[in-house]
């Protein structure tokens, strides 16, 4: 994937997470915009922009959610970066079901990794598995899910076929 | 369209390569997040504290080292300084000892000088104890040269004694140094007096370290052991200062005995002497031969 891309990526994740993330509907929908972002990069299975992109958008995220310790999620999804790169390239899945399983998966672990790190840097106590770290990996992975069935909908044929109605 | 590049491509899907990368963004990660967190010690950062801990062992090293080098050169200059010091201690022990032997010397001096006074108290007319500089023993002269002279009331006539007994008389004065002839001499001679018979003589040196006493008539009691004094009848002497001794006793073949006399003062030992007042006549002489010259 292309640097340009992973910009816009980068920069829709955020413009997402800003005014999503900021509205009263963010109990009810709260994706983990930036980790569908390099779990979009690392599809490709280049192994540095996965990893580099996590460290951005990770970064970002800190900055926005106004983490204490700036660094906790570009910590973890860095290594999500890695881990999805390496997914992608070792094992052949595909379907909405596959991805919103994997996205689950990656945000239960990157909030176990973040609540590890504040455990050890901060003194915070460590928990790991809680109702709203399950409820965000659930929305994350549905709305993987989602954008994965989007992404391989047959928009053209489907335009097609649209058009042939109408034209009958 | 740019052309891919086909390199670029594989090494970007090299999980290796990634891994690396991954690496050096999780060590950078916790770097900054070690930069934030606040130590358990509740100063600083943990990254400070991490950065203490590593560099204390090095610190410590290099506080060693730099305590052992000073240490050394602390050690160098105090060696120099404690070189010279020595040099200078050794050099002031030299000087005191110097004085320490001088003053010992002066102390034994005045000890002796003081034991010679007090022990010469029975002679008459002490006027004070002299060194003895040099003794001369050459072919048959006696002679002493003393440390006093004129400028210590020393004057020619004197009589030098020991407590034991007469030593000689000065003959010759200087202004600090004076000579004295020994009894022993050949040619001095001493008025005596057998002091248990009463019986007068003239007791001469024979420049051998003995003394002979002479003019004792063949008639008289002398025996072995007796006694010989001072007459105090030549004008030198004055009377009543021992002698020595009657060694031996022979009659010869002449009018008067031959007495052999061993003297009371032990000539091989003459350190100090008690310089005696002179006697009547010579000081009259003295003055007499000042007018004259006048």
């Amino acid at each position: 994937m292309k640097a340009g891309r992973i910009l816009l990526l980068l920069a829709g994740a955020v413009v997402l997470e800003f005014f999503v993330g900021r509205s009263p509907y963010r109990r009810f929908l709260p994706v983990d915009w930036f980790l569908l972002a390099t779990a979009t990069v690392a599809r490709s299975g280049d192994f540095v922009r996965a990893v580099l992109t996590g460290t951005a958008a990770g970064a970002l995220e800190d900055a926005l959610l106004g983490q204490p310790l700036i660094g906790v999620n570009a910590f973890a999804k860095a290594i999500l970066g890695y881990a999805l790169a390496l997914v992608s390239v070792r094992v052949v899945f595909g379907g909405a079901f596959a991805v919103g399983l994997a996205l689950f998966a990656a945000s239960i672990a990157n909030e176990a990794i973040v609540a590890l790190l504040s455990a050890l840097l901060a003194q915070a106590p460590l928990v790991i598995v809680t109702p709203d770290a399950l409820w965000r990996a659930l929305a994350t992975g549905i709305a993987g899910g989602a954008l994965e069935s989007a992404w391989r909908f047959p928009w053209g044929e489907w335009w097609q076929r649209r058009r042939l109605r109408r034209l009958r | 369209m740019r052309p891919h590049n086909a390199r670029v491509e594989i090494a970007a899907v090299n999980p290796r390569r990634g891994g690396a990368v991954l690496a050096t963004v999780l060590v950078a990660c916790v770097l900054a997040l070690s930069a934030q967190a606040p130590a358990r010690s509740g100063r600083g950062s943990v990254l400070q504290s991490w950065v203490l801990s590593l560099s204390a062992p090095v610190a410590g090293a290099v506080g060693s080292v730099s305590h052992g080098v000073s240490d050394a050169i602390g050690s160098t200059i105090a060696l120099f300084h404690a070189r010279e010091e020595n040099e200078r201690l050794r050099r002031e022990l030299d000087a005191r000892e110097r004085e320490l032997l001088q003053l010992r010397a002066e102390a034994l001096a005045v000890a002796e000088g003081s034991k010679l006074l007090g022990a010469g108290s029975a002679l008459p007319g002490v006027l004070g104890s002299v060194p003895i500089l040099l003794v001369e023993h050459r072919a048959g002269a006696q002679n002493a040269l003393i440390g006093a002279g004129s400028s210590d009331g020393v004057s020619p006539g004197c009589p030098l004694a020991v407590p034991a007994g007469i030593v000689g008389r000065v003959v010759t004065v200087g202004r600090g140094v004076s000579r004295a002839q020994l009894l022993l001499d050949a040619s001095a001679a001493a008025g005596a007096r057998l002091a248990r018979t009463g019986e007068l003589g003239v007791v001469r040196g024979d420049g051998h370290g003995s003394l002979v006493l002479n003019n004792i008539a063949t008639t008289s009691s002398v025996a072995r052991g007796d006694m010989v004094e001072t007459a105090g009848i030549d004008g030198i002497y004055p009377r009543g200062v021992p002698i020595g001794r009657v060694e031996s006793v022979s009659r010869g073949s002449k009018l008067f005995l031959e007495i052999r006399v061993t003297p009371s003062a032990d000539f091989s030992r003459l350190t100090d002497v008690l310089l005696l007042a002179p006697s009547p006549a010579i000081k009259e002489g003295a003055e007499a031969g000042r007018s004259a010259a006048r």
